[in-house]
């Protein structure tokens, strides 16, 4: 017999609680091995389009970046393009996943009590797998060009673990407001589209900031995702990837709010989830 | 909180807010774009909220080892309460404390994927209900083997009849072991078979020492399985003790309701000759309900007074069921069935109808009568009563059907033809 106490009242407010977490450690799992599953059952390729649509994206950008870039530099171009590129598609599939996972997994929990942060962790599982294997390219870009690496790279994994941070943090936010207004479904890909833009995907930062005055060059830096895809570059390439300290700072810590505002709401409305799905 | 209670509930409430739309519905494209205009436009105004208790006060204790039934009729806030217990939705005010390890079945299958195999189905639905990979791992076998489909167990469950489908789900949830077990009435419909199974399973978790409640509509269910009932009416406790006490009651007080008087109704048309006195609902097994459950048999008895000074022929009996936004579900009538009636005396004679499975949605139904005589209008009473009735398990797959996918069940099957 388990002598544990529960008790259920409306004051009762939960936060990101690592127990809880740990607890249903096996749902987590389960439920990333199920969207992960579930994706590439039935399709002849199978993981393989895992690869396509990055693959693509780069293409089509690193031939448009060179045209815009007008560099000589082609094959550092695209590497560079190379590496944001995936950087982003990260950010936009843990954003765009996460901002539906609570609508799209109602069905479990109003029928059956789990902590529902569970949901969107697991989706960050999915898409990190999915982002993994579409590392791949990167490498494979990285032994034809014979581009060196640098020590820079340990830095790596920092960075994207920031970029999980972003989607995670902002995904949440939308996650919660998806559930009393859909509208956030036509939102999100407006929001994703626009923001490959304004981060330094296809240009570098200091191209598209250039003839802007320095107001402007700060607020755009504002972008948490500035400071990821700058990080990711230096940690990749090193040089001169980061093109303002001060800014790259400030787009961190953007990030570390976005986290904490997008937690912190989820877990205001968490609760009442059920009454208004 | 007493050595012995495991659950204690102090004075829960639960208020709903229903959202009065102020703007009317539109059904064209042009109207619910302007209506979407009118929304954001009206964005900073405060919507017009009503409020529903759906829960008012509740109190009660239980200890360790009963068995207790929640019973009351439709809307009676079971079900609600039920929620609060199993912790998905919070309550408005009041607080629940209980001691031990919870697991509540609303459903079978909850999660379940079609595209997945059995094996990996078993793992995401108990994981779903709380156990974790070591738990499983260990029931593995005896999940299998309880649900009798050894061979499939690698196959997609899409591709399962309905039945093994059920199974499966079943035998995943009854090898939890919670010392708190929360059960609707979902689990207790489907074929009989699967009912006896589930009553045996429940019986032996309770004979174990862990506490039970169950939520149902089928009296012989809960008087075979608890030994305590709450009787919840409006939201509100009526009372709360002995099975033998409460189950009398409710049946009672669900019997005057349900006997429905229809001879003092006098907004009726009709030369008078015939006139419906009452009418009963009853379920397959003859015991009168307050409501009917979808996907279970529905039997209506009505009383009819004959004050003809002869034998009458020719007579028709017609039942009009309407929906909640009063269009006409369907007609029971003996024309269609080519039961006319003919050589009725005069005095009360009954009329039993049956409909062996119900077909409609959970809801509050209207219920016109009509009764002819050689095509005379005899007795015509419209909106002469209603019928309630709940969602049910129509597809006998331990899941309520999807709501707001229309108001008509029906039977069908599917196969893969590749």
């Amino acid at each position: 017999m388990n002598t544990e106490k529960v008790i259920i009242d409306p004051t009762l407010s939960s936060f990101l609680s690592i127990k809880d977490v740990l607890r249903y450690k096996s749902l987590l799992n389960n439920l990333a091995k199920r969207d992960f599953l579930v994706r590439y059952k039935q399709a002849f390729a199978g993981i393989m389009w895992a690869l396509v649509k990055p693959l693509i994206n780069i293409i089509v950008f690193g031939y448009l970046s060179s045209k815009i870039n007008n560099t000589t530099n082609t094959t550092t171009n695209f590497l560079y393009v190379a590496s944001a590129m995936l950087l982003w598609q990260l950010f936009s599939n843990v954003f765009n996943d996460v901002s539906n996972s609570i609508i799209g997994n109602s069905n479990l929990f109003s029928k059956v009590y789990f902590p529902k942060i569970i949901i969107p962790l697991s989706t960050i599982l999915v898409c990190m797998v999915d982002f993994l294997i579409s590392l791949l390219i990167l490498v494979v870009l990285f032994i034809i060009s014979g581009q060196q690496i640098h020590w820079q790279i340990i830095l790596a994994p920092f960075f994207i673990a920031l970029t999980l941070i972003n989607g995670f943090g902002i995904g949440l936010y939308f996650a919660t407001i998806n559930v009393k207004y859909r509208d956030v479904k036509f939102i999100v890909p407006v929001i994703l589209q626009i923001g490959m833009f304004v981060s330094p995907v296809i240009l570098p930062t200091l191209k598209y900031l250039g003839p802007l005055p320095e107001w402007l060059r700060c607020v755009f830096c504002l972008n948490p995702m500035v400071g990821a895809i700058d990080g990711f570059k230096y940690a990749l390439f090193g040089g001169d990837a980061v093109y303002n300290i001060y800014y790259f700072v400030l787009s961190i810590c953007v990030s570390i709010l976005f986290l904490f505002i997008g937690v912190k709401y989820f877990y205001k409305f968490e609760r009442n989830f059920v009454d208004y799905i | 909180m007493g050595k012995n209670t495991v659950i204690k509930v102090e004075h829960l409430t639960k208020q709903y807010l229903l959202n009065k739309s102020l703007l009317p519905k539109s059904d064209t494209l042009y109207g619910s774009f302007l209506n979407g205009l009118r929304h954001v436009k009206n964005l900073s105004q405060k919507q017009q909220k009503e409020e529903f208790l759906a829960l008012q006060d509740v109190s009660f204790e239980i200890e360790r080892g009963d068995r207790v039934g929640i019973i009351g009729r439709n809307g009676a806030g079971k079900s609600t309460l039920l929620k609060i217990l199993s912790r998905i939705t919070p309550p408005t005010k009041g607080r629940i404390e209980y001691t031990g390890r919870m697991a509540s079945l609303l459903e079978v299958g909850t999660g379940f994927h079609g595209d997945l195999s059995g094996r990996e189905n078993i793992y995401l639905n108990g994981s779903i209900l709380g156990m974790n990979k070591h738990e499983i791992d260990r029931k593995f076998d005896e999940i299998v083997a309880f649900s009798e489909i050894e061979k499939f167990i690698d196959t997609p469950v899409k591709r399962y009849s309905s039945g093994m489908y059920v199974r499966l789900a079943f035998a995943v949830a009854a090898h939890l072991e919670p010392d708190i077990l929360i059960v609707d009435e979902v689990l207790a419909v489907g074929d009989a078979a699967f009912q006896k199974k589930c009553l045996g399973k429940m019986k032996d978790v309770s004979s174990s020492g862990r506490t039970i409640l169950f939520v149902s509509h089928q009296m012989s269910a809960i008087q075979n399985l608890c030994d305590k009932c709450l009787y919840l009416k409006n939201g509100k406790v009526v009372d709360f003790g002995v099975s033998e006490k409460i189950i009398p009651q409710y049946l009672l007080s669900s019997q005057a309701l349900n006997s429905i008087v229809l001879s003092d109704l006098v907004d009726r048309s009709g030369n008078g000759i015939l006139k419906f006195l009452s009418i009963k609902y009853k379920d397959g097994n003859g015991s009168v309900i307050t409501s009917a459950i979808a996907g279970s048999s529905l039997n209506i008895e009505f009383e009819i007074l004959s004050s003809a000074s002869s034998v009458l022929s020719n007579i028709n009996i017609t039942v009009g069921i309407d929906d909640e936004h009063a269009q006409r579900i369907t007609q029971l009538n003996n024309n269609n069935t080519n039961q006319i009636f003919n050589q009725v005396l005069p005095g009360v004679f009954k009329v039993h109808i049956n409909i062996p499975v119900l077909p409609f949605k959970g809801g509050r139904y209207t219920i016109s009568l009509f009764a002819s005589v050689n095509g005379d209008i005899a007795d015509w009473i419209q909106e002469a009563t209603v019928l309630d009735i709940e969602s049910g398990d129509f597809f006998k797959t331990g899941r309520l059907p999807d709501e707001g996918q229309g108001s008509v069940y029906v039977d069908h099957n599917f196969s893969l033809l590749s």
